[in-house]
């Protein structure tokens, strides 16, 4: 498993509930002590990853507006084919699916503290 | 393609029960953390506070829908008796509530002094004896660097 370097290490947040999206966030905060971002929908998220300052590892709930988390997956990985994509899903089904499009990861929902300690092992 | 989390047949949507239990033991891995010397940092410091104000505010709630039913003409009016395993209940959140205070106090530099420290421990204790959460905090090797 390739890994990026912690001192740039970047994460965005994909989740339409508020909740979740949080709390994701506020681990992976911890886990690198590095600021996170988060956005509520794909589109907006989507703005942002185009971006030259686009960050290193995205998490994206695969249930979300705009653009969902394959359609995110398959842009993000064509403008920043280095880059990681994780999707987190409450659907079963989207693990075969998610392993097809190029995930990195897949995260079966819910998600515990230990789990998203896991996506430590994407940064050195 | 890695992957976490449950099987397949127990994948579901998240609750706000599965957020609370996820966040008090996140607050629990935070306040061992600590204990042990590991660093904070600034954004860990933030995660920390953060992290505090859900626990606080969601115990808050619980201990309040608690002592609702432990009044005593509002348990007679609705026949619902306040049971031994309601009282734990409503001790166990006033802990979690405590935790969060201690341990937003601890990431502001404000839990000074051998007696907090002590009292931090015992509460941690407290909680992990009964929400049966065990975790070594010497096993993350990520937390020994801010």
């Amino acid at each position: 498993m390739s890994q990026i370097n912690i001192t740039n290490v970047k994460i965005a947040v994909i989740d339409s509930d508020l909740l979740v999206r949080d709390f994701v966030s506020t681990v992976l905060m911890y886990c690198v002590n590095r600021d996170v971002l988060s956005f509520d929908n794909g589109m907006a998220a989507w703005r942002y990853l185009e971006g030259a300052d686009s960050p290193d590892i995205i998490i994206s709930e695969v249930d979300v507006s705009g653009l969902n988390g394959f359609e995110l997956l398959a842009k993000f990985k064509e403008k920043h084919p280095a880059k990681k994509c994780l999707l987190m899903s409450a659907n079963p089904d989207d693990e075969q699916l998610a392993r097809d499009s190029g995930a990195d990861a897949f995260l079966a929902k819910p998600v515990s503290v230990t789990d998203l300690f896991r996506v430590e092992a994407f940064v050195v | 393609m890695l992957r976490v989390g449950p099987s397949s047949g127990e994948i579901r949507n998240m609750s706000g029960e599965d957020i609370f239990s996820s966040r008090l033991k996140l607050l629990i891995i935070m306040a061992k953390a600590y204990l042990t010397g590991f660093p904070i940092g600034k954004y860990r410091k933030q995660a920390i506070i953060e992290n505090s104000r859900y626990v606080f505010y969601h115990s808050l709630q619980l201990v309040n829908k608690i002592a609702f039913f432990k009044d005593q003409d509002l348990k007679v009016q609705a026949g619902i008796a306040f049971t031994d395993d309601m009282h734990e209940e409503h001790i166990f959140y006033q802990r979690t509530q405590l935790l969060a205070v201690m341990v937003k106090a601890l990431a502001e530099g404000r839990l000074k002094g051998h007696f907090r420290e002590k009292a931090l421990k015992e509460n941690l204790n407290r909680i992990c004896e009964a929400f049966i959460f065990n975790f070594n905090v010497k096993d993350v090797k990520f937390l020994k660097v801010a």
